[in-house]
């Protein structure tokens, strides 16, 4: 077990000479700022370093590195709309005292779990489970807003909580 | 351990039901029979672990919201610049318009450091005075003109017949309908952004042009320099809050540095690292200590007016 460990940091370490610089320059060039490109190439290696899959396999290197830094990416953009939407969302108040940046962060963090939890539902499901459990309103509220009966909003519940349940089942 | 399918079906079920504001007492008694399965009540441990996510969010009313605006749109920058600027008008535009007598009338106001004020004119106009800065205003039957010596100005223009004219060391810049911008005189530069509605930028020595929504012009007394989209933290001040959306850390001390006495200044080492958040403007030495914790650097207070950021 050490020894696999061993060689497959080595494979890892080989991987990183040979395309690190590569990388950085494909990230720098999506993301126009070369520190978080640097992040994200780290990330991206510290990431193939925790995959199981065996990397003496891998006959696309670069390929195989591409894929896993697109998806650090997206998150990144993701992460980045989330953050821009929740400053908006601060700005609209002017009245309102802002939270401070330690919960700030925490309720962006759990802005990503959320959005990445509701993401495929269909869009009327994912509305009425938000506007049930952000905004607290009742089912026939829910109905009116959405435009369906409160019988749905009761399906659409169980629907939303189903899709969640199985995903963090996947996970477990 | 993985759960029954149908377990997990009826779980969400149960939830479904017990949400509801019409829930029976009969419901929940059965829901309690339900619960007394083991397996049932490790389904049930999961559903309130993933409503329980939700909660730091509900607490949170800017969570709601930016929630809402994420739901809601395709996020484009224009878009969300829009979103800001009606909301930001809105309460000040429904008392403007109406055909208000014209006197004359005069007021300077000048802000200490740190100091950030506001007042609305008596043609219904809303004025933002940032720190450190001074304003003339004189209202006549031609013209409604203001002076800006120095700082930074954010103006809701109520639209009548006169145009609003702002002068500045650099030039002048004028509206001449209902708009929301802002102006910042520096060493030598005057920095226009125009949040809403149309502005006219105007070197003292140079040609003018018109500055629309989402735009912001940088010029002198001589020539329009520059001509860049207006980030959207940049009236946030207003609010007493300082937006910083993915800002350099040099700039980001640059602007905090407007709202303190002394001197403020960072290492260049890590002059390029970036900064998310919005900080309350009251208490800058609170948001030095924050920023400095998460990106894990040091506050070197060498004197009370004399303080950098340093790598820890």
């Amino acid at each position: 077990m050490a020894a696999d460990g061993l060689v497959r940091q080595q494979l890892v370490h080989r991987l990183y000479v040979d395309h690190q610089g590569w990388l950085n320059g494909w990230l720098r060039r999506q993301l126009g700022c070369s520190q978080k490109a640097a992040d994200l190439a780290q990330d991206t290696f510290v990431r193939v370093l925790s995959k199981d899959q065996g990397l003496d396999a891998i006959r696309e290197p670069r390929a195989y590195l591409h894929i896993i830094a697109r998806g650090l990416l997206i998150n990144h953009w993701r992460r980045r709309q989330i953050e821009q939407a929740y400053l908006e969302a601060i700005a609209l108040q002017p009245e309102a005292v802002a939270p401070s940046p330690e919960s700030q962060a925490l309720v962006v963090e759990t802005l990503m779990q959320v959005e990445a939890m509701l993401a495929r539902l269909p869009e009327k499901v994912r509305r009425a489970f938000l506007l049930s459990q952000l905004h607290g309103l009742t089912y026939a509220a829910i109905a009116l807003e959405v435009g369906v009966s409160e019988r749905m909003v009761k399906k659409y519940m169980a629907q939303a909580m189903l899709h969640c349940l199985t995903l963090i089942e996947d996970d477990a | 351990m993985n759960l029954d399918y149908q377990v997990l079906q009826a779980a969400a079920q149960w939830f479904a039901v017990l949400q509801s504001d019409t829930v029976s007492d009969d419901d929940r008694q059965a829901w309690r029979r339900w619960l007394s399965d083991p397996e049932h009540d490790r389904a049930w441990q999961r559903v309130e672990q993933i409503s329980g996510r939700f909660e730091p969010l509900s607490r949170d009313p800017f969570g709601v919201e930016a929630s809402s605006l994420m739901q809601r749109r395709q996020p484009t920058r224009r878009q969300a610049l829009k979103t800001l600027s009606v909301v930001f008008g809105g309460g000040v535009l429904a008392l403007a318009g109406g055909g208000t007598p014209w006197r004359s009338w005069t007021a300077d106001q000048r802000t200490a450091v740190g100091e950030v004020r506001d007042w609305q004119l008596p043609e219904g106009s809303h004025l933002w005075l940032n720190t450190n800065s001074a304003v003339d205003v004189a209202l006549n039957d031609q013209v409604r003109q203001l002076s800006l010596y120095r700082g930074e100005l954010l103006v809701q223009v109520s639209h009548e017949r006169r145009p609003l004219l702002l002068r500045t060391a650099e030039g002048s810049v004028k509206a001449e309908a209902a708009a929301r911008f802002s102006v910042l005189q520096r060493d030598g530069h005057t920095r226009l952004s125009v949040f809403d509605g149309a502005v006219e930028a105007r070197p003292a020595n140079g040609r003018s042009r018109m500055a629309h929504q989402g735009q912001q012009l940088d010029f002198t007394d001589l020539r329009i320099e520059a001509e860049r989209p207006v980030q959207s933290g940049r009236q946030a001040w207003a609010s007493r809050v300082l937006l910083a959306d993915n800002l350099r850390l040099d700039e980001f001390i640059a602007e905090v540095g407007r709202y303190r006495q002394g001197y403020l200044g960072c290492d260049p080492r890590i002059a390029g690292l970036r900064v998310v958040g919005a900080y309350p403007l009251a208490d800058t030495d609170r948001v030095l200590d924050v920023v400095a914790s998460t990106l894990s650097l040091r506050v070197n207070r060498r004197l009370p007016w004399w303080v950098s950021l340093e790598p820890a």
